[in-house]
């Protein structure tokens, strides 16, 4: 105890001198009241004290506070020690030269460092000793930058710094917010502050104060604030206050309203997001399988390899890739783009993954398939073969290790309307699975290709006197299913794992949407996938439990099954093999 | 005379030959390493048998054990947990190994328990689990829960937060740990609304299970991360997560997408350490916690060594299937090195290699500097050590941002924290 009193004692003192100092004018930069005090707190010896000098910077508006602070959380602080064995705090910023120096300047004052001679140092950062965060440092930091936060002119983050204003239900920042209030014109932000005010008034003494932000929030319900609201009417029924209990349950009572709202039309979005993710990769199988009678076990293999061409195709736009196969190496040069070119890799992989999983799927059909196409069975076999085999050739070439692919910005943020989230990646997945069945009913039905598919499909032989190249037809169809499985493939490297058996993970779920759907119906697929996604989400909801939901969703399709054999959409064929 | 003579040459030389067979069994002593070097634990358990290799050759170089060479005996459990115990057998019936280093699961160890106390064997652990159990026939080298698990929410405790929402896969090692956090943070006077994830209860009313589960192999966290969101919403929440191998890719990546950031609501994850990183989008993961007894970023003379005479022995090693780039070293890794030494100093202060007396002179209390610090041996077979909390950086490194000295490892926690 006494330790830390000296250490506080010891610590007023070391601020009241700099702030001496400050009004006697002897530093320099007088306009830049934060400097000398971060300078401080980078010097000073605990986390515990770095944390208090820094909290004592809550509600200096000084403009070099952010900087300094971003810098410190990025590691561009150090500490550099004289010739004299002075400590000095340094920033270090701009590009490295040849020996990887940088341009210093002073955190006290912001000027350059200085030599003794008087020149300007350059210095290497690996040489020095950047200055410690800690995650509660940084809590604290952001509680500074918080405040600063509330006139940031990014909405974002001015609305998250509102918020955690609000929910620390601390009365002492009552004022800036009432004061963001009157400048504020955003409306979301406008909401953020009242819900924030109306947080805090929870706290306050005065009964009146209490009842007027309970009936704030229960016309806002923001759902944060239900463990606030919680507490309230504890105290409220304690007290006991009729009036303000009342006024609590109708609060608590909007929020969950609004909660079962949210959730409604998450499940709905969520159950859309994963039928998509299905549609996208069954619809290849509904054509390999559905329409060519292929049952095709290496089908997952051929999402693999979409998912492998992305993976491939980020390090070209990146460092680069080494690859040792079978015992050789070689390295694949990369461009070392960054930004926005290095974030559209993903848009040039899309249409490379179809490409390279539609020439190992003509490749597969050349070799093993098209001796197959009256003994379906034998293809079961032969499949799962192949499959096997992609497998292994996976681990020789890429590792057994799942390999890392890094989601662009594009696609790994939300929108969030009504505190329904939207993640990016799942509105792109719906609109992708919505472009490829587009795409595809447009070949099949637009195109002289599409023609010939059918008519090959609908009866091969009657097709092939009719003067159609059906092995050709045969094997554009083939590599048309297998296109469309890398496709999925180059999707799914964003929302999951890429190693070598990523396939089987999915290959299940494709045959299931395909078999639901009714074997030789892409409509039937489409509305298979859905359901499915929509059935299984809402269980999930419902249940709680993940793995409840998919088990109750299998024994659903096992009695479905039961009941109309053929799936959904039921296809009417011709041939006498059906 | 001339047959006599060649006789007692030849008993001569029998005997000389005997003597010699004995003078050069008696130079080393054979050490089982039991692991799984195919199947799904292979990336994670392959890493164990390299570094216990390495330590078998340092301490060779040095002269040995009890003046004797190890000689390891490398068998496959291929991940197949029935096979482990035949393999144990074979290791103690055939090869009659002095001691065997293994095993990465819990149901791994629990299939091999009953071979090793039957035959009187000596098997070390070095894998986080999940307590409850002492045999006599294992030493726990292992981080038990209150070397990793309640380390991590005293941390957050620490740090002011208030809700934890638990997360795990669903098998034993997830399921145990969950339960005696439950009790934990209740005893530390968390309310039972603020723990997050969901709780099953028998009919008494008890709670069996707290927390949610998903199984291996699990792609979709949508809804459990749009959970964590509305329970993370009024602040001061964190994540418990026991999650196994990959599912952490799609459950980070996901998280990631709905928003959520290591300062909103942090995520300490038991199963995640440098070695899995290998797999890992470290984008996704930077800030994020991880607890462990070791990390390769302790900055001690001991630890650098380590790692660098470890990084220098893959590149010479001629056994063969070996990864040479891109290797770090774990806790796990630090584990089975550690196990070995104290392996070895029990082996010195008994004098002998008989597993009686080594258990005894294990029990007696040794220490090893190892290179995450001191460890010591106690009387129920765990080990004391210090644990560390470290924050992931991009480059699948921690950063140490706290750390418990000389922390007892306790296996019976069930029970023994009572709710405020």
């Amino acid at each position: 105890m006494d330790r830390i009193l000296t250490m506080n004692f010891f610590h007023r003192a070391r601020r009241l001198l700099v702030f001496a100092a400050l009004t006697i004018g002897l530093v320099a930069h007088a306009a830049d009241p934060a400097r000398p005090i971060i300078a401080q707190a980078a010097l000073a010896e605990t986390p515990a004290q770095r944390i208090a000098i820094i909290t004592s910077l809550i509600g200096s508006g000084d403009e070099s506070i952010q900087g300094l602070l971003a810098a410190w959380k990025e590691d561009a602080l150090f500490v550099y020690t004289a010739p004299d064995g002075a400590k000095i705090p340094v920033q270090l910023s701009g590009d490295k030269d040849d020996q990887d120096a940088q341009t210093a300047a002073r955190v006290d004052t912001g000027q350059p460092l200085l030599s003794p001679a008087g020149q300007p140092l350059r210095l290497i950062a690996r040489e020095l000793t950047a200055v410690e965060h800690t995650s509660a440092l940084r809590r604290a930091m952001k509680a500074v930058l918080d405040l600063l936060d509330l006139s940031t002119p990014n909405l974002k983050k001015r609305i998250s710094a509102i918020q955690t204003l609000g929910f620390a239900q601390d009365a002492e920042k009552l004022p800036a917010l009432r004061a963001r209030q009157k400048l504020e014109t955003v409306p979301a932000a406008q909401l953020a502050l009242r819900e924030a005010i109306a947080l805090i008034g929870l706290k306050d003494a005065s009964t009146e104060v209490k009842l007027a932000s309970l009936q704030e929030l229960e016309a806002l319900h923001p759902i944060g604030s239900a463990d606030a609201l919680k507490t309230a009417l504890k105290e409220a029924e304690a007290a006991p206050h009729p009036s303000l209990t009342a006024a609590a349950r109708a609060a608590l009572n909007a929020v969950d309203r609004h909660l079962t709202t949210v959730n409604f039309f998450g499940t709905l979005f969520r159950g859309l997001s994963l039928g998509s993710i299905l549609l996208v990769v069954a619809l290849g199988l509904a054509i390999t399988f559905g329409l060519m009678g292929v049952i095709n076990m290496a089908h997952g293999e051929m999402i693999a390899v979409g998912a492998y061409t992305t993976y491939v195709v980020q390090n070209v736009f990146g460092p680069g890739l080494a690859l040792s196969p079978f015992g050789f190496s070689f390295h694949l040069p990369g461009m070392n783009t960054g930004g926005w070119v290095y974030e559209s890799y993903f848009l040039f992989a899309l249409p490379l993954s179809f490409l390279s999983a539609a020439l190992v799927g003509i490749a597969m059909e050349r070799t093993v398939i098209q001796w197959l196409y009256r003994r379906p069975l034998e293809s079961l076999l032969a499949t799962w073969g192949v499959s096997l085999f992609l497998q292994q050739f996976f681990r020789r070439v890429f590792g057994s290790n799942n390999v890392q692919v890094s989601s662009p910005s594009y696609l790994s943020d939300n929108w969030t309307f009504n505190d329904i989230i939207f993640g990016w990646n799942r509105v792109f997945v719906i609109g992708f699975a919505g472009l490829i069945v587009l795409g595809v009913w447009l070949v099949l039905t637009r195109t002289s290709l599409g023609l010939l598919i059918r008519a090959v499909m609908q009866n091969r032989n009657m097709a092939s006197c009719m003067g159609v190249r059906t092995e050709r037809v045969n094997m554009l169809t083939f590599g048309l299913g297998s296109g469309l499985a890398g496709l999925a493939g180059a999707f799914l490297s964003q929302i999951g794992n890429v190693g070598p058996s990523l396939g089987q993970s999915y290959i299940v779920d494709c045959f299931m949407t395909v078999v639901v759907g009714g074997v030789g119906n892409l409509p039937g697929t489409v509305v298979s996938a859905f359901g499915i996604g929509l059935a299984d989400q809402s269980l999930q909801q419902i249940l709680l439990n993940p793995v409840l939901g998919k088990i109750t969703v299998l024994v659903a399709i096992i009695l479905f099954l039961q009941w109309r054999p053929a799936g959904i959409f039921v296809t009417k064929s011709r041939s006498l093999e059906g | 005379m001339i047959t006599k003579l060649t006789q007692l040459l030849s008993v001569g030389a029998l005997a000389l030959g005997a003597s010699f067979g004995t003078a050069h069994a008696a130079e080393t002593v054979k050490v089982g390493v039991l692991h799984s070097l195919s199947g799904t634990m292979a990336i994670s358990e392959t890493s164990l048998r390299d570094v216990l290799l390495f330590t078998f050759d340092e301490i060779n170089a040095k002269g040995g054990v009890l003046g004797k060479k190890i000689e390891p005996v490398v068998v496959d459990g291929a991940s197949n947990w029935p096979l482990f115990a035949e393999k144990a057998k074979q290791l103690l019936e055939q090869d009659k190994v002095a001691v065997t280093f293994g095993c990465w699961t819990s149901v791994s160890r629990k299939s091999v328990l009953p071979v090793y106390e039957k035959n009187n064997g000596l098997l070390f652990y070095p894998v986080q689990y999940e307590g409850e159990e002492e045999s006599q026939n294992v030493a726990y080298t292992a981080e038990a829960v209150n070397q990793q698990a309640t380390p991590a929410v005293d941390y957050y405790l620490a740090d002011g937060k208030k809700k934890f929402y638990l997360l795990g896969s669903d098998y034993v090692y997830p399921q145990t740990t969950n339960l005696v956090l439950l009790e934990y943070l209740l005893s530390k006077g968390v309310k039972l609304e603020n723990i997050g994830g969901g709780f099953k209860k028998d009919e008494s009313g008890k709670i069996i299970s707290a927390g949610k589960y998903t199984p291996f192999g699990h792609t979709d966290y949508q809804q459990i991360v749009s959970e964590i969101k509305q329970f993370a919403a009024s602040g001061d929440a964190c994540v418990i997560s026991t999650l196994n191998g990959d599912t952490n890719v799609p459950f980070f990546k996901e998280y990631a997408a709905a928003g959520l950031s290591a300062e909103k609501c942090p995520v300490v994850s038991f199963s995640i350490s440098e070695d899995e990183f290998r797999g890992l989008p470290a984008k996704q993961l930077v800030g994020q916690l991880g607890c462990w007894t070791y990390f390769q970023s302790i900055n001690t003379p001991a630890n650098k060594k380590f790692v660098a005479d470890f990084q220098a022995w893959l590149k010479t090693t001629k056994t063969p299937g070996i990864v040479k780039d891109g290797r770090v070293t774990c806790s796990p890794m630090v584990l089975s090195y550690v196990g070995v030494y104290l392996w070895k100093a029990a082996v010195e202060k008994a004098g002998s290699f008989d597993v009686d007396k080594v258990r005894a002179a294990y029990k007696s209390g040794l220490s090893f500097d190892g290179p995450g610090g001191k460890v010591t041996t106690q009387k129920n077979m765990h080990v004391t050590k210090n644990v560390f909390i470290g924050e992931t950086k991009a480059d699948g490194q921690f950063k140490i941002v706290k750390s418990f000295d000389n922390v007892y490892g306790e296996p019976w926690l069930k029970g023994k924290f009572k709710a405020k």
